[in-house]
């Protein structure tokens, strides 16, 4: 290969006809995708044919990794799942922190392909170059926490880094997730039930080796003056002490704490849900993913009441909300016990939480009988029916298992308007924002390639009112609209540079705290690392990175299309466009979406009526390939 | 006049596992992002929420020293440190079988033994370190800590629990 940072190298599993291939990363990828989504994106498009069922053999798992992963770059030991999503259909990723992916890496790989379908129950094992199919039958019913400790037990090496399903993943819960080190979720989209449906229960990863970057010296010394600006910067020593529980007050400071089931966004118990609350009663270790000096994540125990003895990572703000006011559950320990649940069953809290919450709302407005429930009252507020009904969509046992398909394929199934209820973009629940009160949002949630999604393109500028910076990154002429969070114009503007930005993040890769809240790292700092780690010359411009990210969302899209998304799909559950908001500080707000997706897709070179990639765009950005 | 031994200190109430300490040591000391080739290491319990540093000394005794052979491992009278004189060695790897820490490891590529040499006084773990879970210095300059601390608090709850049950 000769460049820095990169393995150079694609490790590919069939399980259908048990072989292994190692192939040559191409150095073209390099160029055009830099890394991470880019390279899966890649491979995805040309590998998995449009109209292909995600639970199929043809369906591909791909794990990718960055040049900069598994190195001392803060926060770069994240990785990324994608595949034609379970719950979706469409685009699927999801990212996780941990350590599994430095270990691919350690192993002497940048990504990992696994296709086919096993015969029987089997896990991956990969040590360096050692690559094997391990007989997974004993493990199958078990916890991901047990399946992840009996494969070090019996492989003999607690060092080993495992992904790996419970029960949900087995079932095909069509949100199940992977969880690797016992309490972190690659959760969104299903990774979990296109694991599940290949017959694996786990790919467990060890790797001796190392990672050499172009210019070391260089790399090392700029990478310590990074993890420094992280060490003083305000809002990460935030961050670092309360975790993503301080958003639960953001949140309710500003109308946008998703309560009873998106129907709000202010919740009378929000205090409850907050790290204040939390922290100094619950938490007893803070903990970190790799090469990160921020350590947001927080093991918390719970000492009394019906959940005492509940030892658990979590939840982050997003379960809060899930299991909190999403179900008007003013109760850290359920949120708490929930995320237990849904890390052993392997299952994504967010859709898990937001699809009890429709099935809540349903029942109230009579939509859903105690006939259709089995006997269950739903009602909001209740932490036993939460808990049960979380249980029992994980087994998918009675009522659970039509919730185990998720909001929009549940709404479909009762019928009688149901999907009024559903709250999902493109098959995926909402997560913990509400464009109502955060415009930029709305507009996010509805052109994300993988659904309803947080972690593509918020903005978090306007939402928390950094003047300067949106001059900065935007332009002074778009002030002051462009971070009135109760205003459409100039959303995409920011929408858009933040898209990208969060691109290249992902092709690196590395946290989304590390971007979330200036003046932590964007994409200049991106243009300045990338060339002394990799050695090649063009990721120093912001132009060319801004090309590639182009790419890669475009490419994203094309992948969409070709399972039929156009303009139409791109769109918000009718309460954000047609409930105004009934209360607290954005009392009568609702999203206007059509003009925001206007100057989206002019910003991306995409047609206006359909909403597709247009030709001229698809030459520019080198994608004739795909089309 | 006596020469009070500087060792590195660890509380593990205070790392988060990130393990930015192997990642640090192994840069400095082999020019690449290689944890396998640390000089220390960061165990973890993931299902209790523990990560526990490991680290070369202080050891009372010094079993990789009274089990070389060849008496390729030294230890320098003044400061304690124990050394590795690599001309002497002969990889019998006794020493990486003995060490309780875990810390004096095999480089399997180049076939020779890895052992921590304190970075010569200044330790490249303790700078990196985000938390100050690693620290170095004299035994008074060092913070007491209860080492166990987070541990015997976590079996005395769920051993309380268990008692419920």
């Amino acid at each position: 290969m000769g460049l820095g940072g990169y393995t150079g190298k694609i490790l590919r599993i069939d399980l259908s006809r048990d072989t292994v291939r190692v192939d040559a990363l191409p150095r073209e990828w390099i160029h055009q995708f830099i890394g991470g989504d880019g390279f899966a994106a890649k491979i995805l498009y040309e590998e998995v044919p449009g109209g292909t069922d995600p639970l199929s053999p043809a369906n591909k798992l791909i794990l990718a990794t960055g040049p900069i992963t598994g190195t001392l770059w803060p926060m770069s030991g994240r990785t990324v799942f994608v595949s034609k999503g379970a719950q979706t259909g469409i685009w699927a990723e999801s990212h996780v922190g941990g350590f599994i992916g430095p270990e691919l890496r350690y192993a002497g790989y940048d990504v990992l392909v696994v296709e086919g379908k096993s015969e029987k129950p089997v896990y991956v094992f990969i040590e360096d170059d050692h690559v094997e199919l391990v007989d997974a039958s004993h493990l199958w019913g078990l916890t991901t926490s047990e399946a992840t400790m009996k494969i070090q037990e019996e492989q003999r090496d607690p060092d080993i880094q495992v992904a790996a399903i419970g029960l949900a993943g087995e079932r095909l819960v069509k949100f199940a997730a992977l969880i690797v080190n016992h309490a972190r979720a690659a959760g969104r989209t299903g990774m979990g039930a296109v694991l599940g449906s290949k017959n694996v229960k786990a790919i467990a990863i060890r790797g001796h080796g190392g990672i050499s970057v172009a210019n070391h010296e260089e790399f090392v010394a700029l990478a310590k003056r990074a993890q420094e600006r992280v060490r003083v910067n305000p809002q990460a020593k935030e961050m670092g002490k309360w975790g993503t529980w301080i958003l639960t007050a953001v949140k309710q400071e500003i109308g946008e704490l998703p309560t009873y089931n998106h129907r709000t966004g202010v919740f009378s118990g929000w205090e409850q849900l907050s790290g204040d609350h939390i922290r100094p009663r619950y938490t007893v270790s803070d903990r970190a993913c790799f090469g990160c000096s921020l350590g947001c994540k927080k093991v918390n125990y719970i000492p009394d009441g019906p959940y005492a003895g509940t030892l658990e990572e979590g939840p982050e703000y997003e379960g809060l909300m899930a299991f909190g006011s999403v179900l008007g559950i003013d109760d850290y320990p359920t949120t708490l016990k929930a995320n237990q649940i849904c890390n052993k069953y392997g299952m994504d809290i967010i859709s898990a939480g937001t699809t009890i919450g429709f099935a809540i709302e349903a029942f109230e407005q009579g939509v859903l009988t105690e006939e259709d429930t089995g006997g269950l009252k739903l009602q909001w507020n209740d932490r036993d029916l939460a808990i049960r009904l979380l249980e029992m969509i994980g087994r998918r046992e009675g009522f659970g298992d039509i919730l185990a398909e998720g909001s929009r394929e549940a709404a479909r199934r009762i019928g009688r308007g149901a999907e009024k209820y559903a709250m999902h973009v493109k098959g995926l629940e909402i997560s913990g924002q509400d464009g109502r009160t955060h415009r930029s949002i709305a507009l996010s949630h509805a052109t994300g390639a993988r659904g309803a999604d947080h972690l593509r393109s918020l903005v978090t500028v306007d939402q928390l009112g950094y003047e300067k910076v949106a001059a900065q990154r935007w332009g002074s002429d778009k002030l002051p609209e462009i971070i009135n969070p109760y205003t459409e114009k100039y959303k995409a503007t920011a929408v858009v540079e933040t898209e990208n930005t969060y691109c290249i993040r992902d092709t690196l890769i590395v946290c989304w705290y590390s971007v979330s809240w200036p003046p932590i790292f964007w994409m200049n700092d991106f243009a300045e690392v990338l060339p002394i780690a990799t050695g090649v010359e063009e990721f120093g411009s912001v132009e060319r990175l801004t090309e590639i990210a182009e790419r890669q969302v475009t490419l994203k899209r094309l992948f969409n299309a070709r399972e039929g998304i156009s303009r139409k799909d791109d769109q918000l559950p009718e309460r954000f466009l047609k409930e105004p908001m009934p209360e607290g500080p954005g009392k009568g707000q609702v999203v206007h979406l059509d003009p925001m997706l206007d100057d989206y897709y002019r910003l991306r070179g995409w047609d206006l009526k359909t909403g597709l990639p247009t030709k001229d765009t698809i030459r520019r950005l080198s994608l004739q390939w795909a089309t | 006049m006596v020469t009070l031994q500087k060792q590195l200190s660890v509380d593990y109430t205070k790392c988060t596992g990130c393990r930015l300490c192997e990642l640090a040591c192994s840069a400095k000391h082999e020019g690449v992002f290689q944890p396998s080739l640390a000089r220390l290491r960061i165990v973890k319990y993931d299902d209790l929420g523990l990560d526990i540093p490991n680290v070369c000394g202080p050891c009372e005794e010094a079993p990789c020293v009274d089990i070389c052979p060849v008496y390729a491992m030294r230890r320098d009278p003044v400061t304690k440190m124990v050394y590795l004189e690599e001309d002497k060695c002969i990889l019998c790897k006794a020493c990486v079988g003995v060490c309780t820490a875990g810390v004096i490891r095999l480089d399997t590529v180049a076939m020779r033994i890895i052992k921590c040499d304190h970075c010569g006084g200044d330790p490249e773990c303790v700078k990196i370190c985000p938390t100050g879970a690693i620290t170095y210095g004299t035994p008074a300059q060092t913070a007491v800590v209860e080492r166990h601390g987070k541990l015997k608090a976590y079996v005395a709850e769920i051993h309380r629990n268990a008692m419920k049950e």
